[in-house]
């Protein structure tokens, strides 16, 4: 009587996980945009930086460690200018007399000024207007990291499902995928994102994402079509016809999990891309809106603000882009080692 | 032996030519524009920009003397001052002998003078309904027959500019006589405009559809290049009149020191003119830095670095950089589009709407803030320097947010659960506010956000290109926006036209109409600067606040920064540019 075997062979994605976690490098990536994304979250939530336009500090009020280098110009925002005694209406009617008569009697002080106190210096400085730019730094991490990530998922499923169907049927149909790619990367990526940028005149977040998305399938599409050409020649996909599953079965049952590799690697670089797309997109006007904060729209407003000698707002956000881009892409690389399966261990 | 004394004398010849070359390097004065200019028809034109390309390349009858203030007309074209008889109401205008239009195919060849009829063509210009200028309004209702001959072309879709009328009499090739309904006091002002500018008829009509490509006129330069909204190239008018540098200086030492640089040279002295638009300031600033632009309009944002209080910082002193400063005869003022579905309208709550919003500006914070200092808090619509300001006018729309808010509260602009307010039937209420693409705009969006936050009012962008916004503006489109008015000439009614009804589709952005403010204007029409004009003038103003239709908020002041090697130069408050009055010392000018 033969004894069955009690263990079963490790699956593809538990390998993958035990030989990222030896890479240290990797690890530490991991744990870095980790970070990044709790951030993201506790900001999507309301639980961190819930009022970056409340105005906290002076005009450009300095970082705490650098609060000796005062401006001259940075003096707190005036909340108001009291009018003093009536003005003249030359002799017309005010259409609002009744109305204001009657508000000033009932709130007598509605005309005074308030001020509101301001503090001099802050954690890592404050903008133009007193905004604080740590504040700033974690809501625009929120902007720009799911502008990057949904952009990604949008590019790579587009990219994935193209190339799928390309690879697959080839003939026409590649054909036909193969000369909208042309079309698509014949014209300089930032060029055609910019061309798109400007006729939809839409400034937001989801018409970054859709630029970003409908102009960034073509990396993911090029190398899932040449997977799928590999691929549906092979012995188990034959095999799997041969037994009656249908096309889409095969294509996305059988195929895809063996490509996969593939494109989580592409994934991640175009979370990558797309960050840093979205920063250059807000720094040269095409990005979010004026009510919305990213690291791109941040750089912007720095762009001038460093020529006076106020550095903060710019070296805040380039050092929060910096790690997050770094960590993102030590991460792609240990993904891509751990996830190709000629490395079994 | 002939022969070869004859080779060498050519030899000496040709060594005398190139060194006579070498000796004479081009002089090419290199500027900036901070928006695109709209195209150089002066019928159709209404910004400075392009105002200042064209008040190069075009001349008027008269125009204003370079150094004297307060500012005063003299003669361009026109041989002497006018003379003006019959109360005012008859000009009789002698032109120089001898101006030619600069060289174009349409004239074949030949040099081509003007006369008294090209005057009177391009009077005429303003009248025709297809040209829609928006600055017919200097000689609408002015010039007798000239308004009729508008409305027939309304009606026939034709504009007759053969047609005779007692207003424009040509009495020979050199003089015209103008006769106008009624005494006006700025029509000389109006001669004096680069918008009217002299042009001949076979030009307009041989580039018929295109003529704001095809720019010839009488003035010291061409246009030799141009690249829409990038680059304009203007060369010396090979046709231009002799006319020598001779303005009074008076007592003025900074204008002593300029006579005696300039006196007695022809004009104008610089070969080429080139005009690059650059958008942003801080382009703008690093290529003054590097020499790049000769000449700078210093944005407010850049005053830190380049002023200390009104002076120019010792460090750009000592490379010999110079300062000019005035405050600009000019206004920045919100108005609100009175035709529009959301906010326009004269029931009380659309009046509270509009009188909250303007009272939410906050105009103190954008002085400090974005203008850097380089503004000054002005309410009244006239600024100081011009005829009819009053810089002791209070505002009733001063910043007064907590007001505003009350304001709202009574007439029914209720908080929903989102925070925002809705209209008073219940409707979503937002503001959409237009404004350019530069960051210099983005500043002031986000002061309208601000202002806006503060009445839980939610807030919406519109970034058009700058001469889109002005197509929008004309068409009523546009919902609010800051704008800003520079005097075509000193005379406040050059500002208080900006609101009268008949120039909704020119320069009323407000589209607004009320018959009342009309027919108030059109008093000050026949009225001379005087204490009466100013009474209603006081009343004009006040109707304006009243009704939520404009709030005046700030007075610019212009910084101009020249090289050293710019010569003559001194800002004039009118004139839109003076680039054929300067000289450069190439001799100062750095080598690349």
């Amino acid at each position: 009587m033969s004894a069955r075997a009690s263990e079963t062979s490790p699956g593809l994605w538990t390998l993958a996980w035990r030989r990222l976690q030896q890479d240290r490098v990797g690890m530490t990536a991991l744990i870095v945009v980790g970070c990044y994304l709790v951030v993201v979250l506790l900001a999507l939530m309301g639980w961190v930086a819930p009022d970056w336009t409340r105005e906290v500090g002076v005009n450009y009020a300095p970082p705490v460690f650098w609060a000796d280098d005062q401006d001259e110009t940075a003096q707190p925002s005036q909340a108001g200018q009291a009018l003093s005694g009536p003005v003249p209406l030359y002799g017309l009617q005010d259409p609002l007399a009744t109305e204001l008569a009657a508000i000033r009697a009932q709130h007598p002080g509605a005309q005074e000024a308030t001020e509101v106190p301001r503090r001099l210096s802050l954690p890592l400085g404050g903008d133009k207007w007193g905004h604080d730019v740590l504040t700033k730094v974690i809501k625009g991490s929120e902007t720009s990291i799911l502008v990057g990530l949904v952009a990604a998922i949008l590019a790579t499923l587009l990219g994935t499902v193209m190339g799928a169907v390309a690879g697959y049927f080839g003939r026409w149909v590649d054909d036909a995928f193969n000369w909208l790619y042309g079309v698509f990367t014949a014209i300089p990526y930032l060029l055609l994102v910019f061309a798109i940028a400007a006729v939809l005149q839409q400034k937001g977040v989801v018409t970054l994402v859709l630029i970003l998305g409908l102009t960034g399938w073509t990396g993911v599409f090029r190398l899932v079509r040449a997977e799928y050409l590999k691929h549906k020649s092979r012995e188990y996909v034959l095999a799997a016809g041969a037994m009656g599953a249908s096309h889409m079965r095969r294509m996305f049952v059988h195929i895809l999990p063996n490509t996969s590799h593939v494109i989580l690697v592409q994934l991640s670089q175009n979370v990558v891309g797309f960050i840093k797309s979205e920063v250059i997109l807000s720094f040269l006007g095409f990005g979010v809106p004026v009510d919305v904060v990213s690291w791109g729209s941040m750089l912007n407003e720095a762009q001038n603000e460093l020529i006076l000698g106020k550095w903060w707002q710019l070296a805040a956000a380039g050092v929060a882009m910096a790690i997050l881009v770094t960590a993102f892409s030590m991460l792609t690389d240990a993904l891509r080692d751990a996830l190709d399966p000629k490395l079994k261990y | 032996m002939i022969n070869h004394m004859g080779r060498f004398l050519l030899f000496l010849l040709g060594l005398w030519v190139m060194g006579a070359g070498a000796a004479t390097p081009e002089k090419v004065l290199h500027l900036e524009l901070s928006a695109a200019e709209t195209g150089f028809d002066p019928v159709m034109t209404s910004d400075l920009n392009t105002a200042s390309i064209e008040q190069q390349l075009f001349e008027s009858l008269l125009t204003y003397d370079y150094l004297a203030r307060p500012v005063k007309l003299i003669p361009r074209l026109a041989a002497a001052m006018p003379s003006v008889t019959d109360q005012g109401r008859t000009w009789v205008f002698t032109l120089k002998h001898g101006v030619y239009f600069s060289p174009d195919p349409i004239f074949k060849g030949q040099k081509r003078e003007v006369t008294a009829q090209d005057v009177a063509y391009t009077l005429m210009r303003f009248m025709d309904p297809k040209n829609r200028s928006p600055y017919k309004f200097l000689v609408e209702g002015k010039i007798i027959g000239l308004d009729e001959l508008g409305e027939a072309a309304r009606s026939s879709g034709h504009f007759d500019y053969d047609a005779r009328i007692p207003g424009l009499e040509v009495l020979d090739r050199y003089t015209l006589k103008i006769r106008l309904k009624t005494t006006d006091y700025n029509f000389a002002h109006a001669m004096a405009q680069p918008m009217y500018g002299i042009v001949a008829r076979e030009v307009i009509e041989g580039y018929a559809g295109d003529t704001a490509s095809h720019p010839v006129g009488t003035g010291p330069y061409y246009l030799a290049r141009w690249t829409r909204s990038s680059l304009m190239v203007l060369a010396r008018n090979p046709n231009f009149r002799h006319e020598v540098w001779n303005f009074d200086p008076g007592n003025d030492p900074d204008n002593q020191r300029i006579a005696a640089q300039m006196r007695g040279k022809l004009i104008p002295q610089i070969d080429r003119v080139e005009i690059q638009v650059i958008e942003e300031s801080q382009s703008a600033w690093l290529s003054f830095g590097k020499g790049e632009l000769d000449m700078i309009g210093l944005a407010g944002q850049f005053a830190p670095m380049a002023l200390r209080g009104a002076h120019l910082k010792a460090s750009l002193a000592q490379r010999g950089i110079r300062l000019d400063r005035i405050s600009d005869p000019s206004i920045a003022y919100y108005f609100i589009n009175q035709q529009d579905p959301v906010l326009g309208g004269m029931s009380k709550e659309k009046i509270a709407l509009r009188r909250a919003i303007f009272m939410a500006q906050n105009d103190e914070e954008m002085i400090r803030v974005i203008h850097k200092g380089q503004a000054v808090r002005n309410a009244y619509p006239i600024p100081a320097g011009v005829a009819g300001a009053d810089p002791s006018y209070r505002s009733l729309l001063d910043y007064n947010p907590g007001e505003a808010n009350l304001l709202l509260d009574r007439m029914g602009y209720a908080r929903a659960a989102d925070g925002y307010r809705r209209q008073p039937d219940g409707s979503p209420l937002a503001v959409r506010y237009t404004s350019s693409l530069s960051s210099q705009d983005r500043e002031l969006d986000e002061m309208m956000k601000k202002a806006l936050d503060r009445l839980s009012i939610r807030f919406e962008s519109e970034k058009l290109k700058f001469p889109e916004i002005l197509k929008a503006e004309r068409q009523c489109r546009v919902q609010i926006r800051l704008s800003a008015w520079i005097a075509d000439y000193p005379d406040g009614d050059n500002f208080m036209q900006l609101w009268y009804g008949p120039h909704t589709h020119e320069n009323n952005g407000s589209c607004y109409q009320d018959p009342v403010w009309d027919r108030l204007y059109e008093k000050t029409l026949t009225m001379p600067d005087s204490p009466e004009r100013d009474a209603i003038y006081h009343q004009l103003a006040r109707m304006l606040e009243l009704n939520g239709v404009t709030k005046v908020s700030t007075t610019h002041i212009r910084n101009v920064l020249s090289h050293p090697w710019v010569i003559g130069f001194k800002a004039h408050p009118i004139l839109p540019s003076v680039w054929s009055l300067l000289d450069i010392d190439v001799s100062r000018v750095p080598q690349p």
